[in-house]
C-alpha cells in the first residue's frame, strides 16, 4: 500500500504505524465532571467498525515522524485523500 | 592506577571496499548534530545563519549548504534540521552552535550513526534494490535526502553527488547495512 504524504510524496506503508480512528483526536475536555466517566469510556473502547470510507491516523515513523489522518476505504484499501493530522486537530479547533 | 588510554573507533573502523568500480567507503571525517527550531524563532533562526555561515533553511527533504561548503542542512521534519558538516573533534554540538549562532536546540548524533558512501557509476542500480524511494536523477536530484527503511533498517539516504550517496543507520545496525549493500552490490555487478 502507498500512501501519499502530503510533504513527501508516495511512500510505502511498511513505513508507517496504523494507531485506528479519527476520533482518537476528539479527547473529551470535560475529565474534572461527573459525566467525564461516561464520555472518556465511549472515548477509549467504543468503536464503529467501518465497511467502507474510514479516517485514520497513521504516524510516520520511519520518516519525518508526522501524524497523518488518512481516508481509507476499508474494503478497497483505496486512499482517496491524506492531510496532516496537525491541519486537522487545527479545523477542529485543537492544538495550536 | 592502571594507566589505561581510550581510543576513538568509528562504528565500521573505517571500512573500505571496492568492487568492480563499485566503492563502498565508511564516512569517517563528518560530524551531525540536531539542530531543533523553536516555533516562535523560525525567522531569527533563518537569519542568523544566513548571516553567519550563509546558509538557507532547506525545503522539506532537501538540502542546503554554507558557502564554504563545510556545513549541510538537511530538512527531514518540519521543526528541525540535520547538521552534516566536516569535524573530527569531540565536541560538535559546540562547534557547530558557535559556527551558526542561531537560537535553536542543539543535539550532537555524531557517534549515533553508522554513514557509509556508496559511490561508483552503477551505484544506483544497487540500491534501487534495497530502497523504496525513487531514486531517479530527476526525481532524487543532487543535495536531495530522504529518510526510509532499508531491509527493515531505518536508513536515510542523502545524494552528494552524481554516482554518490551517503547512507546513514543507527550505529548498531553498521554492519547489517554494510552487509545489505554488499549482497546488493553482488547480486547486481
Amino acid at each position: 500500500m502507498i500512501i501519499n504524504h502530503p510533504l513527501l510524496g508516495p511512500r510505502d506503508s511498511e513505513e508507517f504505524v496504523y494507531l485506528g480512528s479519527t476520533d482518537l483526536i476528539n479527547r473529551p475536555t470535560n475529565w474534572e465532571e461527573e459525566a467525564s466517566a461516561e464520555d472518556f469510556y465511549q472515548y477509549q473502547y467504543i468503536r464503529d467498525n467501518i465497511a467502507g470510507d474510514h479516517q485514520e491516523l497513521w504516524y510516520h515513523e520511519q520518516g519525518d515522524q508526522s501524524w497523518l489522518v488518512v481516508s481509507r476505504n476499508t474494503l478497497t484499501h483505496e486512499i482517496t485523500k491524506v492531510e496532516l493530522a496537525q491541519d486537522v486537530a487545527r479545523t477542529m479547533g485543537r492544538g495550536k | 592506577m592502571s594507566d589505561y588510554e581510550l581510543l576513538p573507533e568509528s562504528p565500521l573502523g573505517g571500512v573500505e571496499i571496492e568492487l568492480d568500480g563499485f566503492n563502498i567507503t565508511e564516512v569517517t571525517d563528518k560530524s551531525l548534530v540536531m539542530v531543533a527550531l523553536p516555533r516562535e524563532k523560525f525567522k531569527d533562526v533563518e537569519s542568523s545563519i544566513d548571516k553567519s555561515c550563509g546558509l538557507q533553511l532547506p525545503e522539506m527533504e532537501c538540502s542546503t549548504e554554507s558557502k564554504d561548503s563545510s556545513i549541510t542542512l538537511w530538512r527531514l521534519q518540519k521543526n528541525q534540521v540535520l547538521a552534516y558538516f566536516t569535524y573530527e573533534g569531540n565536541d560538535a554540538e559546540s562547534h557547530l552552535s558557535s559556527r551558526l549562532s542561531a537560537p535553536a536546540y542543539y543535539t550532537d548524533q555524531s557517534d549515533t550513526w553508522a554513514m557509509i558512501r556508496v559511490s561508483g557509476n552503477r551505484s544506483r542500480e544497487v540500491l534501487e534494490r534495497i530502497c523504496p524511494i525513487d531514486l531517479s536523477p530527476e526525481v532524487f536530484s543532487v543535495g536531495s535526502v530522504s529518510r526510509t527503511v532499508m531491509e527493515h533498517i531505518g536508513t536515510i539516504i542523502f545524494r552528494d553527488g552524481d554516482d554518490s550517496y551517503v547512507l546513514l543507520t543507527m550505529r548498531s545496525f553498521g554492519r547489517s547495512m554494510l552487509h545489505a549493500i554488499e549482497v546488493s552490490a553482488e547480486n547486481v555487478l
